[in-house]
């Protein structure tokens, strides 16, 4: 338990770092934005104790948001996409699989996986440029900033995992 | 209150993530200018509909004083109306005119002015008392009348005292009528019951009237002057014999109502009468030799 705490308090500071120094200055296109630090739900494992996932989410959320100035926008999208997680991952569990399972390319397979990642990733875009954006007055600009932040996202994502798979 | 330690700790996560969800819903309000403002005139309006929500119901609670108000004014209102109509029948109403017209037919008589301070209704033989007496020159046998027509006749005289015998005395009021404008006379007698009817009998056969004609006093009598109301033909019946009509008459003196009444004390009535009855004697004299 400690061991994990102190790996996902590791997870934390990387990804709050990466996001604050590279990726939160990247605006691709004007629209795209990686949202790379949602990862860290989407890694959160099966039967991982659901208060301390949204402890862990929402902290990494407002960490973020202190650093972009937005604040309450990634919290409360990182909070509610950290409540669903356990709940969606349970749907792609194998049979006879192990209590703790990571959701990952190698344990649960590409398809499974991208089933499971990619709606989330979609979520926590919609809900982030909803919550920031708080119109849909610019409507197209919102659809633009969504998909284009998500697909930029679950790229970084996918890059991992394919690079996590290989090792 | 272990179920509910155990249902707390179950869905604990839940709760928790109630509490940061509104964390981080109160920092994105309140900390970013935009959703501030966008929160601020969202709110304003969602308040200002609140508040009209609320207005209309306080327009509900405060119907009770409007109400009682309006009650206060429409009673103000209706006592105006009747003291506007008042004014106005005296200037034009027809049943006024009539009154005036029947005391101006009265005036040329001597007569007394009394008020009632007995009357009653229900019997079959009811009486009445007014408030003058020997002492105003009255009595018995004089004619009572009031504005509206015919009321009865003295019966005992007192000093500051007269009991009259009104229409509404089955047993002892007979008064001589006659149909306005025709001649045809008859007797006007009443049978207790309805004090707002009576009859006029003895009407002959070959009598040519309408119903709604008027019913007034002939002045055969040495009673009345002719020409005071009695009333208006309602039903026309044939009298038991057959040989007579019967009228129900709608009397015009509303004796449920009756206060100022004048007594007809002219002695040129009863000097008429005389001269018929001694002119009568005579007759028979002369008959009789």
């Amino acid at each position: 338990m400690t061991a994990d705490t102190l790996k996902r308090a590791a997870l934390f500071c990387a990804f709050l770092l990466a996001q604050v120094v590279v990726l939160g200055r990247i605006h691709l296109l004007h629209y795209a934005t990686p949202l790379f630090y949602v990862y860290f739900v989407v890694l959160l494992p099966r039967n991982y104790p659901k208060w301390a996932g949204l402890l862990w989410s929402f902290a990494l959320g407002l960490a973020v948001d202190t650093f972009a100035n937005t604040p309450g926008v990634a919290a409360a999208s990182m909070t509610l996409l950290a409540a669903l997680q356990p709940y969606y991952f349970e749907l792609f569990v194998p049979r006879d699989s192990v209590d703790d399972l990571r959701p990952s390319l190698a344990t649960i397979g590409a398809v499974k996986y991208s089933y499971y990642a990619v709606p989330l990733v979609l979520l926590y875009c919609l809900l982030f440029y909803t919550l920031e954006l708080l119109t849909f007055f610019n409507w197209l600009q919102w659809l633009f900033s969504v998909v284009g932040s998500a697909v930029v996202t679950l790229l970084l994502i996918f890059s991992f995992e394919i690079a996590k798979s290989q090792r | 209150m272990h179920n509910l330690l155990e249902f707390l700790q179950r869905h604990f996560h839940w709760l928790l993530f109630v509490i940061l969800e509104a964390v981080s819903v109160a920092l994105l309000f309140r900390y970013n200018t935009y959703q501030h403002s966008v929160w601020l005139s969202t709110a304003n309006t969602a308040i200002g509909h609140v508040s009209a929500w609320r207005a209309e119901v306080e327009k509900y609670f405060s119907l009770a004083s409007a109400n009682r108000q309006l009650t206060r004014r429409n009673y103000y209102l209706e006592r105006q109306l009747a003291q506007l109509r008042r004014l106005y029948q005296e200037e034009h109403d027809t049943i006024g005119t009539r009154e005036q017209r029947q005391l101006d037919s009265l005036r040329r008589y001597q007569f007394v002015e009394a008020k009632v301070v007995a009357n009653e209704l229900h019997r079959a033989n009811n009486l009445m008392t007014i408030d003058k007496g020997r002492a105003d020159g009255i009595a018995e046998g004089m004619g009572v009348a009031c504005g509206m027509g015919v009321v009865g006749v003295t019966y005992l005289v007192a000093d500051h005292y007269t009991i009259v015998i009104p229409v509404l005395n089955s047993q002892l009021s007979r008064i001589s009528c006659a149909i306005r404008g025709h001649g045809y006379f008859g007797v006007l007698r009443w049978y207790g019951g309805d004090a707002g009817h009576a009859y006029v009998e003895d009407i002959p056969r070959h009598a040519r009237f309408k119903r709604g004609e008027w019913v007034e006093t002939n002045g055969y009598s040495s009673i009345f002057p002719p020409g005071v109301l009695v009333g208006r033909i309602v039903e026309v019946y044939n009298s038991r014999d057959g040989l007579s009509y019967k009228l129900k008459v709608r009397l015009s003196t509303d004796f449920g109502n009756l206060r100022d009444v004048v007594v007809i004390t002219d002695k040129s009535i009863e000097e008429r009468m005389r001269l018929m009855q001694s002119a009568r004697d005579s007759l028979k004299l002369n008959v009789n030799e």
